[in-house]
């Protein structure tokens, strides 16, 4: 499904500021696998994500996706087959735009966009149902303003609009990280629910080991822009905390006594 | 305020009320401050003027002024999107060139003079003298019927998938390129757009006028933002249909308050920026001013 090959990024190349955020990564990916990303911080998963869905393209690499190498396609064209969710709850609509409106955008991803009505009537009766099913009485409220919706009712709808056509990969960056606990929890099991229903081939970037071990089928873990550890079904679980910090202890302690000794030496 | 300059200002408030559009296009659709606006109005009317002293039909002189203001437009969209300029600079940047271009356009003339040519007003005349109006009012009836038919254009364009893709460039340019719009070609003909509508502004102005001239231009782009200002703080709404339509309201109440203030002793006519400018930030300080007095009501 999604094939990423010697995946290379720096950020400030030439300057004393340069650093590595990919060090040739490889990850394959079957399709309707759910893989949770973990990996301190600058461990290179939003630049993964990034590079995948083209807003800031690798400098080497190979990237195919749906059987299309859609290295050289700019990020637009890529919005054909990639839905996404970003941290920022407020990123992922139009504050200024309606409810209706910001679906009908999101209704006509990778589609040509001309002179036909920017928001259909039987499409408003998809939206409204879709927006039924969240429980949050959006369906009631279609032409308000989204930026009159709380943080938590953005994101979900973000979510909806991400799913609204069924995406290849589906990319979710942090995307409960700024919730309250109750919301992060709903946010989660509609995007299980979603993901489920759509057999839809996931990635998702946590810093919550308790949701990576819950969530998804996969689990990998990043450290300096490599994956270091990569759990299976089976294996994750199996998983618990308390290993999955020994895992990342053990990991960062090692590379840290390399520097250190590097820097001694 | 006489008869002759309440006619005078309810005209220009109407034909600059399409410049005013093309800017609100940029300035509050696209959040792109677009200073080309200042070289796209006399680049339409000097399409226009020697198109018409080359015999051309003045209503077709309107399609070749139109399309050149949508190419500088779109220079200045291709500057920021693809050559990665800043959007005020690009904007500037367009707007010399394009002060060199027009007196090109014009035969290496700073101005070029309709007195003796047709123009679109001529057969509109006869028609409002039979029906007994006054002739002064002529020009108005026109510019109304343009302002009409161009609010009905552009309502109807922000409701279309390509205008709600338009609104949302300007609104959150991330997630509308995560749902697959390549935001330089927004830019780019949207820029296109509203200096299309600009320069279709300069072409009517010169018409009325009688002459295109090189410097007519100047302080365009603060007369639009000036009208929009006016317009959202009189009658802003939520709604793009009332936003629209409150930005040539805007313009007409603007030039009003300029015809007013010029028909005071103490004004001159060269006084007319510094009132216009004096007017944007008066307009602009409003939600600031009510604040601060609203606040102080809380203190007491």
């Amino acid at each position: 499904m999604l094939e990423a090959s010697s995946l290379v990024k720096y950020f400030d190349r030439g300057t004393v500021n340069e650093v590595l955020a990919l060090n040739g990564l490889d990850l394959k990916v079957e399709p309707g696998q759910f893989v949770c990303i973990i990996g301190s911080n600058g461990a290179g998963k939003t630049t993964l994500l990034r590079c995948i869905s083209g807003s800031s393209p690798p400098d080497s690499g190979r990237t195919i996706l749906n059987d299309s190498d859609i290295t050289m396609w700019p990020e637009h064209k890529r919005a054909k087959l990639i839905g996404r969710v970003f941290q920022d709850p407020l990123a992922g609509t139009c504050a200024s735009m309606t409810i209706e409106e910001n679906m009908a955008l999101a209704n006509r991803r990778g589609r040509d966009r001309g002179f036909k009505a920017g928001v259909s009537r039987p499409e408003k009766e998809v939206f409204r149902s879709s927006l039924a099913k969240l429980g949050l009485g959006l369906e009631m409220r279609m032409t308000d303003q989204v930026g009159l919706l709380s943080g938590g009712q953005r994101q979900s709808l973000t979510l909806l609009m991400a799913n609204l056509i069924t995406p290849k990969l589906l990319l979710l960056d942090e995307h409960t990280a700024s919730l309250d606990p109750k919301t992060a929890v709903l946010i989660m099991d509609l995007t299980c629910a979603l993901v489920e229903e759509g057999r839809i081939t996931t990635l998702m970037i946590t810093h919550n080991m308790q949701q990576a071990i819950n969530y998804g089928n996969r689990l990998i873990m990043m450290h300096h822009g490599r994956i270091i550890l990569d759990f299976d079904e089976q294996d994750k679980k199996k998983l618990t905390v308390k290993d999955l910090l020994q895992h990342f202890y053990s990991v960062t302690a090692e590379t840290n006594h390399l520097t250190d000794r590097l820097v001694l030496g | 305020m006489t008869f002759f300059a309440f006619c005078g200002a309810i005209e220009q408030g109407l034909v600059y009320g399409l410049m005013a559009l093309g800017v609100f296009i940029t300035f509050r659709v696209l959040d792109f401050p677009d200073l080309t606006v200042d070289g796209s109005l006399p680049l339409g009317a000097a399409v226009s003027s020697v198109c018409i002293t080359h015999g051309m039909n003045p209503w077709l002189s309107l399609l070749p002024a139109m399309t050149a203001g949508f190419f500088a437009g779109m220079i200045t969209g291709i500057l920021t999107t693809r050559l990665k300029i800043l959007h005020l600079l690009a904007s500037i940047l367009t707007m010399t060139a394009l002060y060199s271009i027009n007196i090109r356009v014009m035969g290496a003339k700073p101005n070029v003079a309709l007195l003796s040519s047709p123009t679109i007003f001529d057969p509109v005349r006869r028609l409002v003298a039979s029906f007994g109006v006054s002739p002064w009012l002529t020009s108005s009836c026109l510019f109304l019927l343009f302002a009409i038919v161009v609010i009905a254009l552009l309502i109807w364009l922000m409701r279309t998938e390509f205008g709600q893709a338009l609104l949302a460039t300007g609104d959150n340019p991330k997630m509308i390129t995560a749902l697959g719009v390549n935001t330089s070609v927004t830019i780019i003909i949207g820029v296109g757009l509203s200096n299309a509508l600009v320069a279709l502004s300069g072409a009517l102005v010169a018409q009325n006028q009688g002459a295109a001239e090189v410097s007519m231009g100047v302080g365009t782009i603060v007369a639009g933002l000036a009208s929009i200002v006016v317009g959202e703080t009189l009658f802003g709404g939520r709604r793009i249909s009332i936003r629209i339509v409150s930005v040539v309201l805007g313009s007409v109440v603007y030039r009003l308050a300029i015809a007013l203030a010029l028909s005071m002793d103490v004004f001159k006519p060269s006084d007319l920026n510094l009132i216009t400018a004096s007017l944007v930030v008066a307009a602009l300080c409003m939600p600031l001013i009510k604040t601060y007095l609203l606040n102080r009501g809380i203190k007491r």
